[in-house]
């Protein structure tokens, strides 16, 4: 019975603070952490068409079409079917792919959910925060080759 | 009676279903119908090679507490291609773990009680706010509050952010209110006597069936087996640390919610330990990933077999190379399957409500029963 | 400071409404009847009224208080209008019959089940509201009658658990059969325990019969109500009447991570709607006796008598929250332990405490 009276006593303690743990979403806007990966944002001016980024993606997210003369002509994301994982902005060698701190998105349905190059350049960064700053890019282990044969895919 | 629980009801945390068979309100057999969350994981993982694409999908496989997961296949990624890591990123990599787990033993705890209590009652919510403020650092330190994909071959992604300070304030006055939060989980159901009658001797499992059903984790370590792979078969840092490995002799429900609450005790001991490392480490030595080369092709039929202790028990992962690189087999040896099965043995005579209770005390996550 | 004494044969309120309508002398039958009519409206209205702003918006607010959160507060003020959204979903919704349900008593469940408790207020003494008396009857047997309408809910129960055609839903109004049984009768006795003192099963007998008082302490006089007089009867009855009304920690017939709501599970709809009032009324109805048997009916200080319908609302709010506040820290029993504690426990305790009662009625008297 003592139990029973100090659970009670545990949630009425709760109840009469007052405090809130919850926040009102739109209007209270929460905290986003620097590194938070959210929708991306894709630069064409410092693309270098080099595909790494197509890549690299574990789910084939990314689709680049490219004309005979290598030059970029489409750059696709599918961000309902991504998981961001970030290897795409990790290997991007010109930080021309970021994933901002933006998670706010929606659409009717999946397929509006594939954002095309035009699409992607008008992604707004979270309350006007470019990451890049804060994230610090380290490029060390990528550009650094281990021991044995070089292979440079 | 036969009587389906699931694919669709509201205990059966994910899709899982028990095909029943009652004797009034008792269960006379119970057998998991489970694969409604299958999604090739397996398969998913032989797509794709070894360097980066592999590490997102572990995340996927225990979604309640991930980190451990990744470190299953960094492990078993670095020994076959014979990967050192930085003792700097493995202190990064146990801080983060324990964390997660800390997030998995709160959910076990609140869904636990939800499935006694019914409802979305206090204790649940309360489960949910602390394992939100432990979202909001890894968040920090990953980047995201679940699929954290923070492991990387040879060491982790990102260093602590910047300011340090800050971050070590923020965790220390996370594992300062700790001790308060866990206090109140005691007052509210521990020690509450309804809750002790519900769970005390029921769901009960002793060591030896425990042991033949290939029960790891809490589940193992409530039937009083001392089995943790963290001691057991050391990796990262844990040797060089200071803790215990937590025990229960109790075989029942309540010993499963008491390990798991000391576990949390123990993690936190751990991530304590591991934040006075990090504060007081050379700036210079501050390694957090050692030079992986960009491709990597192990030898062809080379098998490895790696496992570290989830926070759900053994997590074991077996590779077997062909010379690409990618793995030619991909095996996950997931602890919630073996757990799941052992529900069958543990719910045997017992009522409806303690079918519920024993399967919410296992906590199962179908993601990784499923894969 | 002492209270209001009570009038002694307040007029009830169907026969202030004839008054009203067709002034004073002899009524011809369907004045008369008229007359109820109106009066079990407005009664009815009251109280649906009342659960209305109990079901979808106190119980959010109050389940969010304890758990830290912050619940409806865009709809409205307060986010008081989500009563409106909530009804507008709640109706807009497909009304589902399953296939193979046992029609006619598929169909009746939910309406034996909110009218049952609508019924039990008929014989409550509510107060009055500007010196008019919200009571519709007073027979003599008020308190059998308000127990006897109380537990036809329970053939509602059974009825819908049966006639769904799913093994959850019966397993709910077994569940519920048993419970009700279980509790029933440690609550008649407990009850039967205060008639002993009062002498009548009259309701507005019963509240006369509080209003004495008990003792003064610094200045403050207690009344004679029987919480205070006999407190353990008062827990004991508050303890049964969770369980009459399945609350936790014994909301064994509903146990949604159980057997997912039990009866409710094939219901949709106004089916559901009326379930879902059935279930509020129920509690309501359930403060309402509590009220009247122990804590002294309507009556209550710094409220003129005229006033006093706002102490009976204030008291079974009180109850309602009392029932919010266990199920937000007390888990579920099971079913085995639910039957024992009702047998063995409930029973016996109150059985002792009705032959203690009589005893001490007996000598003192
Ligand atoms: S975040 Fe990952 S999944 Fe998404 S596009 Fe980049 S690499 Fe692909
Ligand atoms: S990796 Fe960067 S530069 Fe290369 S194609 Fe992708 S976005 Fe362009």
């Amino acid at each position: 019975m003592i139990g029973v009276l100090k659970s009670m006593a545990t949630t009425l303690k709760h109840a009469l603070d007052g405090s809130t743990f919850t926040v009102e979403y739109p209007d209270v806007a929460p905290e986003v952490s620097p590194r938070f990966r959210g929708v991306h944002k894709f630069s064409q001016e410092r693309c270098i068409w080099c595909r790494q980024c197509e890549n690299v993606c574990p789910n084939d997210t990314i689709q680049i079409v490219q004309d005979d003369q290598r030059n970029g002509e489409q750059y696709n994301l599918h961000i309902g079917q991504c998981v961001y994982c970030r290897l795409c902005e990790e290997v991007c060698p010109v930080d021309a792919i970021l994933l901002t701190e933006n998670f706010e998105f929606t659409a009717d349905t999946k397929d509006e959910f594939i954002y095309n190059k035009e699409q992607l350049k008008n992604v707004p960064w979270y309350k006007d925060i470019d990451p890049l700053e804060s994230r610090e890019p380290d490029r060390g282990a990528w550009i650094g080759e281990g021991e044995g044969e070089v292979d440079y895919q | 009676m036969f009587l389906n629980i699931g694919p669709h009801h509201p205990a059966t945390h994910g899709v899982l279903h028990l095909k029943t068979v009652l004797d009034g309100e008792q269960v006379a057999d119970v057998e998991p119908d489970i694969g409604y969350l299958h999604r090739c994981e397996e398969q998913m993982c032989q797509n794709n090679n070894y360097r980066h694409q592999i590490m997102p999908y572990p995340d996927r496989w225990d979604y309640t507490a991930n980190l451990p997961n990744e470190w299953a296949y960094a492990r078993v990624a670095e020994d076959l291609n014979d990967i050192e890591v930085p003792e700097y990123a493995q202190i990064l990599r146990t801080m983060s773990v324990e964390f997660a787990r800390i997030m998995g033993h709160m959910l076990a705890v609140g869904t636990f009680a939800l499935d006694v209590y019914g409802d979305f009652t206090a204790t649940f919510m309360y489960a949910i706010r602390d394992r939100e403020l432990v979202q909001n650092i890894l968040e920090d330190l990953t980047g995201q509050r679940m699929m954290f994909n923070y492991f990387r071959l040879g060491g982790v992604v990102w260093d602590l952010p910047e300011p340090r300070e800050e971050f070590f304030e923020k965790v220390r006055d996370f594992i300062d209110d700790l001790p308060e939060a866990l206090e109140e989980y005691h007052d509210l159901i521990t020690t509450n006597e309804i809750f002790q009658k519900r769970t005390i001797g029921t769901g009960v499992i002793d060591a030896e069936t425990a042991k033949q059903y290939g029960c790891t984790g809490p589940v193992a370590r409530a039937s009083g087996i001392d089995y943790d792979l963290r001691r057991d078969d050391p990796y990262g840092y844990y040797d060089e640390l200071d803790w215990d490995v937590v025990t229960e002799d109790g075989c029942d429900n309540f010993a499963r919610l008491l390990v798991r609450m000391r576990e949390v005790e123990e993690s936190a001991k751990l991530i304590s330990q591991c934040v006075d490392l990090l504060e007081d480490w050379p700036e210079d030595e501050r390694d957090i990933q050692s030079n992986v080369p960009r491709t990597l092709k192990p030898d062809a039929d080379t098998e490895v077999y790696r496992a570290v202790e989830g926070a759900k028990g053994e997590l074991g992962i077996y590779v077997r190379s062909d010379g690409t690189d990618k793995p030619a087999r991909f095996k996950i040896r997931s602890p919630c399957f073996n757990n799941l099965h052992s529900l069958e043995a543990m719910a045997q005579g017992e009522y409806v409500p303690d079918l519920i209770a024993a399967l919410g005390s296992l906590d199962v996550i179908l993601g990784e029963v499923d894969r | 400071m002492s209270l209001a004494p009570l009038q002694a044969d307040p007029v009830l309120l169907p026969e202030t409404i004839a008054r009203a309508l067709f002034g004073g002398g002899d009524l011809a039958i369907w004045q008369e009847a008229l007359a109820a009519f109106l009066g079990a409206f407005v009664v009815g209205n009251i109280m649906l009224a009342m659960t209305g702003v109990a079901g979808p918006w106190a119980k959010r607010k109050i389940t969010a208080a304890f758990t830290d959160r912050i619940a409806v507060n865009r709809v409205g003020p307060a986010g008081l209008l989500i009563i409106v959204a909530d009804a507008v979903r709640l109706l807009g919704k497909e009304l589902i019959i399953p296939e193979g349900a046992d029609r006619p008593a598929y169909d009746l469940a939910p309406l034996v089940v909110a009218s049952s408790a609508l019924l039990g207020f008929a014989v409550i003494p509510m107060g009055q509201i500007f010196g008019v008396n919200l009571m519709l009857a007073d027979p003599e047997i008020g308190l059998a009658f308000v127990f006897a309408a109380a537990s036809i809910a329970t053939l509602g129960l059974a009825m819908a658990g049966y006639a769904s055609n799913n093994k959850y839903s019966l397993m709910g109004g077994l569940r519920a059969i048993a419970q009700n049984i279980a509790y029933e009768i440690p609550l008649i006795l407990t009850a039967a325990s205060v008639v002993l003192f009062t002498d009548t099963l009259q309701m507005s007998g019963i509240v006369a019969a509080q209003q004495e008082p008990l003792f003064t302490v610094a200045g403050i006089t207690i009344p004679s109500w029987f919480a205070f007089v006999n407190p353990f009867a008062f827990v004991l009855f508050v303890v049964a009447n969770l369980a009459e009304v399945g609350r936790n920690p014994f909301d064994v017939p509903e146990a949604p991570t159980e057997i997912i709501a039990g009866y409710q599970t094939e219901y949709s709809s106004v089916y559901f709607v009326l379930f879902y009032l059935g279930e509020f009324l129920h509690i309501f109805l359930g403060g309402a006796i509590i009220a009247t048997v122990f804590l002294g009916g309507p009556a209550g200080p710094f409220l003129p008598e005229s006033l006093n319908f706002v102490w009976f609302v204030i008291k079974i709010w009180a109850v309602f929250l009392f029932t919010q506040w266990a199920r937000s820290a007390v888990p579920r029993v099971r079913i085995d332990q639910l039957i024992e504690i009702g047998w063995k426990g409930m029973l016996v305790m109150s059985l002792a405490n009705l032959v203690l009662t009589a005893v001490i009625v007996g000598v003192m008297l």
